[in-house]
């Protein structure tokens, strides 16, 4: 596009001349121009050079008439022609440049009002300019410059000067320069009667000449081309794009019917000019139709202008010319694409177009056009090299075709000839016309415009995301690259275009593009890469069958056709090439590469390589685990898909653990030199008798390896030796995550396995573990019963050699919480002690064991209280080695202790590994007793205790003992545990001085100084009794804790005691107010009568009511109040008193008698077991003795 | 009858299954060359006007100079691609039609893996008598 002129990129402007008052003139054009649509002045100074605007008319009319000869000279055609051509060359740049649409005369205003010889000049430079102006219709503006608002103005000067310019009053202007605001006023005013005058100018201009299309269209096309042109161009200047666009598609229509009946010019030149001017043409067109927003009606002008000349090849023994016109719309297109704003916008569908032209997607990408721009432009270099090689003419012609030019018309050229000053155009032969055009085409590089044009569309389909079609532009862009012989960037772009068709599985692009590659590797002299490329294309499925017909019809890359043969022979090139001995040294020296003998190919294939079918490697152990020092037996599986066998000299198998690493030799090929340095001394080596890999078929190896190391055993890779300086490395894969090859996936192929062993082949690992030494030594754990909370348990630890000595041995005890609480219920014990930790390590003696090991036991590191580490002596095979590990329980719960033995049991070899073994017990710890305790209140002697009959809000479930009374304390323990336990001692102990002082505990009587210890079997209780007088009134009073001394039954006598203490409960202590007690003998005789006395004692300084009432029994006659109502004085004793006559023997109940309250709303009631009297028939025994004694 | 054309059936993994050169010699050679990376190209277009549109017949999918790409596609999503200069679109979608009958067949075997290359020495017959009769 750049190599059109700015007048035809560009839409045209109007057109003004300024004459006259020159320092006005840079205002007003500035102003102009900032208009829209912007206007365009010429400035003249004064109205002296009128004669420069008549000067211009009469040069072009001169060149005109100079002209007129020569083709009339020249001229054949059987049809008269005033005109040589169809558009003149100059005729848009001079309309735009020199011929303005109206002239604007400024002159001052005193020149007009003011003497007459002033007004004379006036008169004469009007006449002046009417008589230049008026043959091309241009329109005329007076300006009268004024230098003040006030000055007088003549009406009849200004009519007279109306006449003599013949305008309209409108047009003439009055411009007022002096004030700011009335200057802008007057260019505002100047600007909009330029702007109407101008569109009536090219109005009128283009209905001149439509009239002349209307008249003589059936005379001559070429006068209809440049007539509708011309109309086309007018319409522009007034801004009308729809009959500019309407009369520019007439033109393109009436030059398209010129093809074939014009005789004008020689065939050739005939047939350039007409394409160039429809390129023009269509150009204009194009430009219209995307400024206007229409990309659809652009695309669809385009593809009609491409399918009208694309046939139009003219003689096609010059038909490059034609494949670089075409190569230019392509082009003109695509850029004009790129520069509109009508492509950013959203295509609704992209299926577009009319029903007779279907657009695709990619047509309204500017991508699309580049890339059969390059197309074309590549058609036309193939011609021009044709012609050139054809015709041995041709390349004889250099630069003596220098003087052709191009013509006055456009699409024309002439030869420029000097004769003394003059300078003519004469016509020229197509013969002169063909020698010019070749000698330009031979100037132009064609290939880097054509990789220019292919990048941009490249770049362009990338953008947009359309993969395919950049790997297509990357390929051609290439192949370009590669016919310029430049590998390095054909490489590139080769890399670019394969990378796509490998990741895609296309087959048949993939080998065309690696066939590039090989050539460009060994134009670079790169030995890897041109090997790499060629086992990669051998390695493809066929995709080509030689009894096809359609393989002669075909031009194929460097690569040939995808056959099989094909890829035999570039297999048996390579493989001649890498795998060469020292005899065929010469007979190799003509594939082009720099032998060297020294230098060793070494490829590398892992599991994303595009390599992996050349050799696949499959290991697969037979064994997840195996023993150390075990043999351990594997299958190596080998498969290639080249086309040929290939033999192998030997293969050397990889593992993580070095000295595993084993050769296979093939015994049939000869021992290189090399080959016995890459085995290393105490390798394995073993033979196979045959190492050939048949094409897609498992090689199967099976081979037992020895491992003395433990932990995992990987094989990494397998090296394959071709030759002296050939390897291949393949990574080991595992069957089991072996995946499909891209390439190979859907052919139609039978499927064969790595292993014979289908369980191998789908469950297969290259790694297995290999287990650590079977310990010989033993390690017990002697558990003699459940713990007890509070005692040192015992746990005996030994370790017995069975086998292997024990050097650098280290016991790890470990104490763990039993997780999963639900299997045992929590005790509702109390802790008895603060410590953190329920269960903690107490200590460890080595107490057993020879006095020589004892000596090198080694102290406790106690790292934690769970955590123990214990240094066992060295132990000759055979003996043994104990300790005790020390358990304290603070709490009953269960605990796992987990023992680790770690030896050597080899201590003079350093690498010997460690072996371990592990033991773990779980241990229950319980409670050994259990303690409980309650309150017994005085014998028939009731307290009225308020706290029972109302708690107070904040009390818990709380004991109450009457103040200052004998209470008795009964405490209980109970072996809970499942072995018999020795209780020593049980004591209550106040916790601190203010206990002592508050209450008196004393033991129950009859006990004597010195308790006796009591056997407790499982399951037995042990009960005390406790006397306890509280002295002091308190909510909450406490009474110490339990103390107990016990130890297990039939232990050590010299184990000492375990104390366990147990907190009892606070009790309430408050003052009764009522107490009532019955009075009665401890037993009574039939017959005889006896006193029955209830007293009621009041101990408050209140009068206290209190009814009561007898109820009959039958076992007794009683004589005495029923029911009564008795008032009891402060601080003193009410006391009713009975005579009861037993009538039966036995144990009678005595009448029940019930004491209310009135104030307390209480009420009395003895238990039963108060109420109830032993009744003797007679007096006993007991009773004569007291009453002899007495 | 199409003087070039190139045809190729692309399977769901968007991988060629068969490929066939048909029609009468090819008029440039330097073009036959990229029959099929034209067709491979054309894949862009077609994995996204595949989606948009009930039709199976994907005429003018993409241009190349005066070569056309006309696309059948299958329920499958199996893509038989053609690459022609002719305008007889009657005719190209009748060879489709009957294309993708020979290639259910080809399906119906019970031996034939899906989405592998169809080697079979019939069906290349079979089509390429197609393509005289039809392009």
């Amino acid at each position: 596009m750049e190599e059109y002129p700015e007048e035809l990129r560009t839409p045209p402007v109007s057109l003004v001349a300024l004459f006259g008052y020159a320092e006005l003139h840079a205002s007003i054009t500035k102003y102009l121009h900032s208009q829209q649509p912007p206007i365009n002045a010429l400035a003249f100074p004064d109205f002296s050079q009128i004669s420069l605007l008549l000067a211009h008319d009469d040069q072009i009319s001169r060149t005109s008439s100079f002209r007129d000869p020569l083709s009339v000279s020249d001229s054949a055609s059987p049809i008269p022609s005033r005109c040589g051509g169809i558009l003149k060359r100059d005729w848009l740049l001079k309309h735009r440049t020199k011929v303005p649409a109206l002239v604007a005369a400024f002159f001052p205003s005193h020149h007009i009002f003011g003497d007459p010889t002033q007004w004379l000049q006036v008169c004469s430079d009007l006449d002046s300019l009417k008589s230049v102006i008026r043959p091309k219709n241009i329109k005329l503006v007076v300006v009268v410059v004024q230098s003040s608002p006030h000055e007088d103005i003549s009406d009849d000067r200004l009519v007279a000067l109306r006449k003599r310019a013949e305008l309209d009053s409108k047009y003439v202007l009055f411009f007022n320069s002096s004030i700011v605001s009335e200057l802008t006023l007057s260019l505002s005013r100047l600007a909009s009667a330029f702007a109407e005058l101008a569109l009536s100018y090219y109005r009128e201009e283009g209905r001149r000449i439509k009239s002349r299309i209307e008249k003589r269209s059936s005379n001559s096309l070429d006068l209809n081309v440049r007539y509708c042109f011309k109309v086309a161009v007018y319409a522009e200047f007034r801004r009308d794009w729809g009959e500019a666009l309407k009369f520019y598609e007439d033109a393109y229509h009436s030059l398209h019917e010129m093809i074939g009946t014009s005789t004008r010019l020689p065939a050739i030149q005939r047939l350039v000019e007409i394409k160039i001017i429809a390129e023009q043409l269509h150009f204009k067109i194009s430009t219209l139709l995307l400024h206007g927003g229409k990309l659809i009606e652009a695309v669809t002008w385009f593809h009609q202008h491409k399918t009208s000349y694309e046939k139009v090849v003219g003689s096609t023994e010059f038909i490059f010319l034609h494949w670089d016109w075409m190569s230019r719309q392509f082009l003109v297109f695509a850029e004009l694409l790129e520069t509109s704003s009508a492509t950013g916008q959203s295509l609704t569908s992209s299926n577009q177009g009319t029903a007779e032209i279907s657009l695709t997607e990619f047509e309204f990408y500017p991508a699309y056009y580049y890339q059969l721009a390059a197309h074309y432009l590549k058609d036309k270099k193939s011609a021009l090299e044709l012609l050139l090689s054809m015709s041995e003419i041709a390349q004889e012609i250099d630069s003596s075709s220098a003087s052709i030019t191009p013509s006055v018309y456009v699409g024309q050229f002439a030869q420029l000839l000097e004769k003394g000053e003059a300078i003519t155009l004469h016509s020229i032969t197509d013969e002169e016309y063909t020698r010019y055009t070749i000698s330009e085409a031979k100037r132009v590089q064609d290939s880097l415009q054509i990789i220019a044009w292919l990048k941009r569309s490249y770049e362009s389909f990338t953008n947009l995301k359309a993969q395919r079609m950049a790997a297509l532009c990357a390929f051609e862009v290439a192949r370009e690259y590669f016919d310029l012989a430049d590998p390095n960037n054909a490489k590139f772009f080769f890399d670019i275009a394969a990378n796509l068709y490998r990741q895609e599985g296309w087959v048949t692009l993939l080998w065309e593009v690696l066939g590039y590659l090989r050539e460009c590797s060994r134009n670079l002299d790169a030995l890897k890469d041109f090997v790499e490329f060629s086992l990669e294309m051998v390695a493809l499925p066929v995709t080509s069958y030689e009894n096809s017909g359609n393989l002669r019809n075909k031009n194929y890359g460097p690569g040939g056709p995808a056959t099989i043969s094909g890829r035999e022979s570039i297999h048996q090139e390579v493989f001649t090439l890498v795998c060469r001995e020292a005899e065929l040294l010469s007979s190799t020296e003509g594939s082009g590469f720099k032998l060297a003998t020294d230098s060793p190919l070494h490829l590398e294939i892992d599991l994303v390589s595009p390599l992996r079918p050349v050799l696949l490697a499959s290991v697969a152990f037979h064994d997840q685990m195996i023993k150390p020092h075990a043999l351990c037996s594997f299958t190596l599986s080998l498969l290639s898909h080249l086309p040929l066998p290939v033999e192998i000299d030997h293969l050397e198998v990889q593992f993580n653990q070095s000295t595993c690493n084993f050769v296979i030799r093939n015994s049939q090929r000869p021992l290189w030199a090399s080959a016995s340095n890459t085995v290393k001394s105490g390798s394995q080596v073993e033979n196979a008798p045959l190492l050939v890999l048949v094409p897609n078929n498992w090689l199967r190896l099976t081979y037992a390896i020895k491992s003395e190391q433990s932990g995992k055993l990987e094989c990494l890779s397998v090296l394959a030796k071709l030759g002296p300086l050939f390897t291949i490395c393949s990574r080991a894969e595992s069957p089991a995550a072996m995946e499909d090859l891209p390439v190979w996936k859907h052919e139609n192929r039978v499927e064969s396995l790595p292993t014979k062993d289908p369980v191998l082949a789908v469950f297969g690992q290259k790694a297995t573990q290999v287990d650590e030494p079977e310990p010989q030594v033993d390690v017990s754990l002697g558990a003699s019963g459940p713990a007890l909370v509070g005692e040192d348990f015992a746990m005996p630890i030994v370790v017995t050699s069975k086998g292997h000595a024990v050097y650098s041995g280290e016991l790890k005890i470990n104490l763990v919480d039993v997780g999963g609480g639900g299997l045992f219920s929590p005790r509702e014990a109390e802790p008895f002690s603060l410590e953190s930790h329920h269960v903690e390590i107490c200590g460890i003696d080595g107490a057993e064991g020879n006095n020589e090991s004892e000596s090198e036991t080694g102290s406790i590191k106690k790292i934690q209280q769970s955590f123990g580490l214990v240094s066992v002596p060295y132990l000759k095979e055979g003996e043994s080695w104990s300790c005790k590990l020390e358990i304290k329980w603070h709490r009953p719960k269960p605990v796992m202790l987990f023992v680790s033995l770690g030896y050597l049991p080899h201590g003079s070899e350093a690498n010997t590994q460690k072996v371990h073994i592990h033991k773990s017990l779980q241990i229950e710890g319980k409670m050994p007793l259990l303690i409980s305790n309650r309150f017994m209140l005085p014998y028939r002697r009731d307290h009225l205790l308020l706290n029972r009959i109302k708690p107070a809000p904040d009390s818990e479930d709380v004991s109450s003992l009457p103040l200052n009374e004998k209470s008795v304390l009964v405490v209980s323990a109970k072996n809970c545990s499942e072995i018999a336990l020795k209780l020593v001692s049980m004591s209550i102990e106040f916790d601190d001085e203010q206990g002592e002082t508050s209450c008196l505990i004393q033991q129950g009587g009859g006990c004597g100084d010195s308790p006796s210890s009591a056997n407790l079997a499982p399951g037995e209780e042990f009960k005390k009794v406790f006397t306890v007088i509280p002295t002091t009134r308190t909510p909450k009073l406490g009474l110490g804790s339990i103390h107990l001394k016990w130890r297990r039954e039939g232990g050590n006598i010299t184990e000492a005691y375990v104390s366990t203490k147990h907190k009892l409960p606070e009790v309430n202590v408050e003052a009764s107010p009522l107490v009532m007690s019955l009075d009665s003998p401890p037993y009574a005789i039939l017959g005889e009568p006896f006193t029955y006395a209830v007293r009621i004692c009041n101990q408050t300084q209140l009068l206290q009511e209190a009814k009561f009432g007898l109820a009959d029994a039958q076992s007794f006659v009683l004589s005495g109040s029923h029911s009564n109502t008795v008032s009891v004085l402060p601080k003193s004793e009410h006391v009713l008193s009975y005579k009861l006559v037993p009538l039966t023997c036995g144990e009678q109940q005595l009448p029940k008698i019930t004491l209310t309250s009135a104030r307390y709303a209480a009420e009395f009631q003895p238990s039963a077991v108060a109420s109830s009297v032993f009744v003797f028939p007679s007096a006993p025994q007991a009773e004569k003795a007291i009453s002899t004694s007495k | 009858m199409a003087n070039t054309a190139c045809f190729i059936i692309v399977g769901r993994n968007d991988i060629p299954i068969y490929e066939a050169e048909v029609g009468s010699a090819a008029k440039r050679e330097d073009a036959a060359q990229l029959h099929q990376f034209i067709l491979h190209a054309a894949l862009d277009v077609v994995q996204d006007l595949a989606w948009t549109t009930s039709a199976m017949f994907l005429k003018s999918v993409d241009r190349f100079n005066d070569l056309v790409v006309s696309v059948y596609v299958t329920a499958g999503h199996t893509r038989l691609m053609l690459l022609h200069d002719s305008r007889n679109e009657d005719g190209i979608k009748s060879f489709f039609q009957e294309v993708h009958e020979l290639y259910i067949k080809i399906l119906l075997n019970p031996l034939y893996l899906p989405g592998s290359r169809i080697t079979s020495s019939h069906f290349d017959t079979k089509v390429r008598a197609l393509a005289r009769k039809y392009l």
